[in-house]
C-alpha cells in the first residue's frame, strides 16, 4: 500500500516579522519515515537555520524555488498561502495548512475550484472534538508576557518589583479555552522567571478576576472592575462581532498606567452592516511586525472612523501571538503534526486515509476538504477573510 | 492481534457510592480487538447495567467470579486494588489501574514482589509529558456543581440578596484551578448557567490567586469577607502546613461554601506529617461529599489535634469525577481506546518507546518504565490529585 511520498514545505511571506518555519527535527522525522522533503530556498532562515542545518538532520532534503514547492503532491505551510500562491497548486495536490473552513467560505470555494484536496490543521480533532494542532496556551502566555513587560514600564512608584506595592489587579474577560490559559499566565506575570524572581523578593502577586462574556453587560460591575484594573485582557469569543464589550468611554475610567491586552484579535470592518468591531473599542490591531502600541501611536489614525479612539491606554495586540516566540511555537506545532505526517507517509498519501480507520486517520478524515464538503452545508458567513491566528 | 488475550473486569468495592464501571461500549471495543472478556458477576449493577447489556451478541464475553476476574491475562480496574486484592492477581498478569507510582512507594514494592506487570493510567503521558488519561475538568466542575447546588438551597435561582454576582475565590492556579475558574463562572453547570443568564441572573465572578497572595493574611481577610464560595485547588510545596488556617475560616460569611478539590488526607503519623490545605475540614467520599457546618460526622473525620472550631459547609470528595459515573467512564474510554489497542496487539512485553505515539505513551505508564527510571520522575511529572 505504501509508496514514495513527497512533501514541499513552503515559506510564509505574509509580514516581515513572520519568521516561522518547521524545524529540522520534523523534516528529519519525515525523511526517516520514507518521505522525500523539498524546502523552499531560505527555509528556516528567519529562525537562524541554514541549508546545512536541515541537510545535517535530513541528508536527502532538497532546496528548490517557491514555485516548485507548490508543484509538489503535498504542500505543507502553517498559515494559508495567498490566493496567487494557491493558484500555483496542481489539481489533486494535498495542501496542509491552517485553512479555517468554517469561517472562510471563499477559501473553501477557491480550493474546490482548483481541484485540490486539503487538510486544515485547525480542523484536525480527536474523537472528543479536541483540536490536535493548536497553541492556545502560547496565545495567552505570549500576550500576557508582552502585556506585563509594558506594565513593568508604566506601573507607578514604588514600581512593579517593589514589595511595598499592592497586588496587581488583572481582569480577564472570557473564560473559554484561551481565557483559562490567560488566568494562569496572568497569575505568573506571563513570565515564569519574573514570577519566581518577584516571589523570592517578596513582591505581592497578581490577583486575577475572571468574568464570563455574559456578565459584561453589567455596567456597574464592569465600571467598578475597570477602575481598579492594572491589566485588562480580552479573551472572549463573541457570538456576535458587532457587539462591543468595553465601550471606549469605559477605558477612560481605568488607571493611566493600565495596559490592554487583546487576545481575541478580531478585526474592524465599518463596511459591513452591522459594523464589525473589536471587543475593546479603540484597541489597535497588531501583527508580528508591531504588537505594542503607545497611546500616541500613529496607528490610531488608521482605525476606521466608526470606532471611537478617544480614550487610550498602552495596548498590546497581535494577530499571531504564538509567532512572537517562533522557535518554541514551531517546536510545539512540529511535535503535534508529527503523527499526522507519519500517518500520511505510512499510508502513501491522503487518498489512502480511511476516515473511519485508526485514531489519526479519523482525525485527518475530519480535516479533509472533501469531508468538509460532504458533511457541512458550508453556510457562508458574512465574516471577511482575515489572517490566520496560527 | 496474534494471540487473543483474556481480560478480567473486577468490580470496585471501595465505597457504596462508587458506581463507576467500564461501559459496555468499551468492553465491546476490546472484544473487537480479539480479546476474550470476563466480567465479575453484578458488574455495573450499581449503575443499572446488567450482564445482558455487556453480553449483547458477543460470544467472547463471559460472567465470572471476583477471584476469576483477577486471574486473567489483563485486569482492568479504575482505582487501585487493595493489598488483599493484589494477592488474587497471578504472577505475570498485566494490571491496568490508577496506581500513582510517584506517591505510592509501598504499592510499587508490592507490584514488583508479586511479579505484576502494571500499567498505571495516571502515568500514561505523551511526548510532551501531558497525561493522556485524566479527568481534571470533572474534578473542578463536579466540585463546583456541588457547591452551587448547596448555595442554591439558600438562594433560589442563585440570586444573592443584594442581586450582585456570586463571588468565588479560587486558591491555586494549576490545571485543576484553571478548570475551577471556568466552572465557577458558569455556576458549575452549563445548563443552569444558561437558564440563569437568560433570566437576567447576575452570574458569578471568579477571583484566582496563587501562593504569592494566599500567604498574606491581610489580603486574604479582605478577600474572604466578600467570598461566597472558597475553592482549594492548590498544590502545596509544604504539605505539613495548611494554605488556610482554621482561624481564617471565621472571616468567611456564614453562608459561604468551602470546596475541596485538593483532597489531601490527614496523615499525621507520616514524616513529614500531611495536613489538609484548608485546616479543619473533613474528607469526603462518593458516599458523602457535602458536610454542613453542623454535621456530627465532622468531629469523627477531623483528628482532635487539628483546629476545626470555625466551620462552613464544605464539599469534599476523594473521587470527584465519580460523582457523574457514566460521563466519567465514557470520558476515560475515549482516552483509553487508542492506548489499549497497543496493549492488546503487542502485549506488555512488546510495547516500547520505539513504537508510535500511543505506544510510547502507554509504555511510560508501565511499571518497567517507572523502575528503569525512563518515566519522568521530576516535579514536572504529570500528577494531580483527586483525579481518579
Amino acid at each position: 500500500m505504501t509508496e514514495s511520498i513527497t512533501f514541499g514545505l513552503a515559506r510564509m511571506h505574509l509580514e516581515y516579522g513572520e519568521r516561522r518555519d518547521f524545524l529540522p527535527s520534523l523534516v528529519a522525522d519525515m525523511e526517516n519515515r520514507g518521505a522525500q522533503v523539498l524546502l523552499e530556498y531560505g527555509y528556516g532562515s528567519g529562525l537562524g537555520y541554514t541549508e546545512d542545518d536541515y541537510k545535517k538532520a535530513a541528508p536527502n532534503v532538497r532546496f528548490v524555488s517557491h514555485d516548485e514547492i507548490y508543484q509538489q503532491k503535498n504542500v505543507l505551510v502553517l498559515r494559508c498561502p495567498a490566493n496567487n500562491e494557491l493558484e500555483l497548486l496542481q489539481p489533486g495536490t494535498n495542501l496542509i495548512s491552517m485553512l479555517h473552513y468554517p469561517t472562510r467560505p471563499q477559501r473553501v470555494a477557491k480550493l474546490k475550484a482548483l481541484g485540490v484536496e486539503s487538510i486544515s490543521l485547525d480542523s484536525l480533532k480527536d474523537d472528543t472534538g479536541r483540536r490536535l494542532i493548536e497553541s492556545l496556551r502560547a496565545v495567552a502566555w505570549n500576550g500576557l508576557e508582552v502585556g506585563f513587560k509594558v506594565l513593568h514600564r508604566t506601573y507607578p512608584a514604588p514600581g512593579l518589583e517593589s514589595s511595598e506595592r499592592a497586588p496587581i489587579q488583572a481582569t480577564i474577560i472570557g473564560v473559554g479555552a484561551v481565557g483559562m490559559h490567560a488566568v494562569q499566565a496572568a497569575s505568573r506575570y506571563g513570565d515564569l522567571k519574573l514570577w519566581q524572581r518577584l516571589a523570592t523578593s517578596g513582591a505581592p502577586g497578581v490577583q486575577v478576576t475572571a468574568i464570563d462574556y455574559d456578565l459584561t453587560g453589567l455596567e456597574e460591575l464592569m465600571k467598578e472592575l475597570l477602575a481598579r484594573t492594572d491589566i485588562l485582557v480580552d479573551a472572549t469569543q463573541r457570538p456576535e462581532p458587532s457587539q462591543i464589550i468595553i465601550p471606549n468611554e469605559w477605558i477612560g475610567l481605568m488607571p493611566e498606567h493600565a495596559v490592554l491586552v487583546d487576545l481575541s484579535v478580531d478585526p474592524y470592518d465599518c463596511s459591513t452592516n452591522p459594523t464589525e468591531v473589536k471587543g475593546i473599542e479603540g484597541m489597535p490591531q497588531g501583527n508580528l511586525d508591531q504588537y505594542v502600541f503607545m497611546p500616541d501611536d500613529i496607528i490610531y489614525e488608521h482605525i476606521p472612523d466608526c470606532v471611537s479612539v478617544k480614550n487610550r491606554r498602552h495596548a498590546v495586540s497581535c494577530y499571531s501571538w504564538p509567532g512572537i516566540h517562533p522557535k518554541q511555537c514551531m517546536a510545539l506545532y512540529g511535535a503535534q503534526i508529527r503523527p499526522i505526517t507519519r500517518t500520511l507517509i505510512e499510508l502513501g498519501g491522503v487518498q489512502n486515509v480511511n476516515p473511519h480507520g485508526r485514531y489519526f486517520e479519523r482525525a485527518i478524515g475530519r480535516a479533509l476538504l472533501s469531508n468538509w464538503e460532504h458533511t457541512n452545508s458550508a453556510e457562508p458567513t458574512s465574516k471577511p477573510e482575515k489572517e490566520d491566528k496560527g | 492481534m496474534t494471540n487473543p488475550k483474556t481480560i478480567g473486569f473486577p468490580r470496585m468495592e471501595n465505597e457504596a457510592g462508587e458506581k463507576r464501571v467500564f461501559l459496555p461500549e468499551f468492553i465491546h471495543y476490546l472484544v473487537g480487538l480479539g480479546a476474550e472478556v470476563h466480567i465479575e458477576e453484578a458488574y455495573g449493577a450499581r449503575s443499572g447495567f446488567s450482564f445482558e447489556d455487556y453480553k449483547l451478541a458477543h460470544p467472547d464475553i463471559y460472567m465470572c467470579s471476583r477471584e476469576e476476574a483477577f486471574q486473567k491475562d489483563i485486569v482492568f480496574i479504575l482505582r487501585s486494588p487493595t493489598p488483599e486484592e493484589m494477592n488474587l492477581i497471578k504472577r505475570g498478569t498485566t494490571l491496568v489501574s490508577m496506581l500513582h507510582y510517584p506517591t505510592r512507594p509501598n504499592r510499587v514494592d508490592s507490584l514488583t514482589k508479586l511479579g505484576i506487570k502494571a500499567v498505571s493510567l495516571d502515568s500514561i503521558a505523551n511526548d510532551n509529558n501531558i497525561r493522556l488519561v485524566e479527568n481534571m475538568k470533572a474534578v473542578a466542575w463536579n466540585g463546583l456543581e456541588a457547591a452551587f447546588d448547596w448555595l442554591e438551597k439558600s438562594w433560589p435561582g442563585l440570586e444573592r440578596p443584594d442581586k450582585k454576582p456570586i463571588q468565588v475565590l479560587v486558591i491555586g492556579t494549576g490545571m485543576v484551578g484553571k478548570h475551577a475558574i471556568e466552572a465557577a463562572t458558569k455556576l458549575g453547570n452549563i445548563e443552569r448557567n444558561k437558564e440563569h443568564i437568560a433570566s437576567n441572573g447576575p452570574g458569578a465572578v471568579a477571583v484566582s490567586i496563587g501562593r504569592n497572595i494566599s500567604h498574606n493574611a491581610t489580603t486574604m481577610e479582605e478577600l474572604f469577607r466578600q467570598t461566597d464560595i472558597l475553592v482549594d485547588a492548590s498544590q502545596r510545596r509544604n504539605i505539613s502546613k495548611p494554605v488556610v488556617p482554621n482561624d481564617w475560616i471565621a472571616w468567611l460569611p456564614e453562608h459561604a461554601v468551602v470546596v475541596d478539590l485538593a483532597v489531601d488526607p490527614y496523615t499525621l503519623d507520616a514524616k513529614p506529617p500531611v495536613v489538609r490545605g484548608i485546616e479543619g475540614i473533613p474528607k469526603g467520599s462518593l458516599d458523602q461529599y457535602t458536610f454542613p457546618a453542623d454535621d456530627p460526622k465532622w468531629d469523627a473525620q477531623v483528628p482532635k489535634s487539628i483546629p476545626s472550631k470555625h466551620r462552613r459547609t464544605t464539599v469534599t470528595c476523594y473521587s470527584w469525577p465519580g460523582v457523574h459515573p457514566e460521563a466519567c467512564m465514557r470520558h476515560y474510554a475515549r482516552q483509553l481506546e487508542p492506548l489499549v489497542y497497543h496493549l492488546i496487539k503487542k502485549g506488555y512485553d512488546g510495547i516500547s518507546l520505539t513504537g508510535d505515539y500511543f505506544e510510547r505513551a502507554i509504555y511510560r505508564g508501565t511499571l518497567k518504565a517507572w523502575l528503569k527510571g525512563e518515566a519522568d520522575r521530576s516535579s514536572k511529572g504529570p500528577k494531580q490529585k483527586g483525579s481518579e
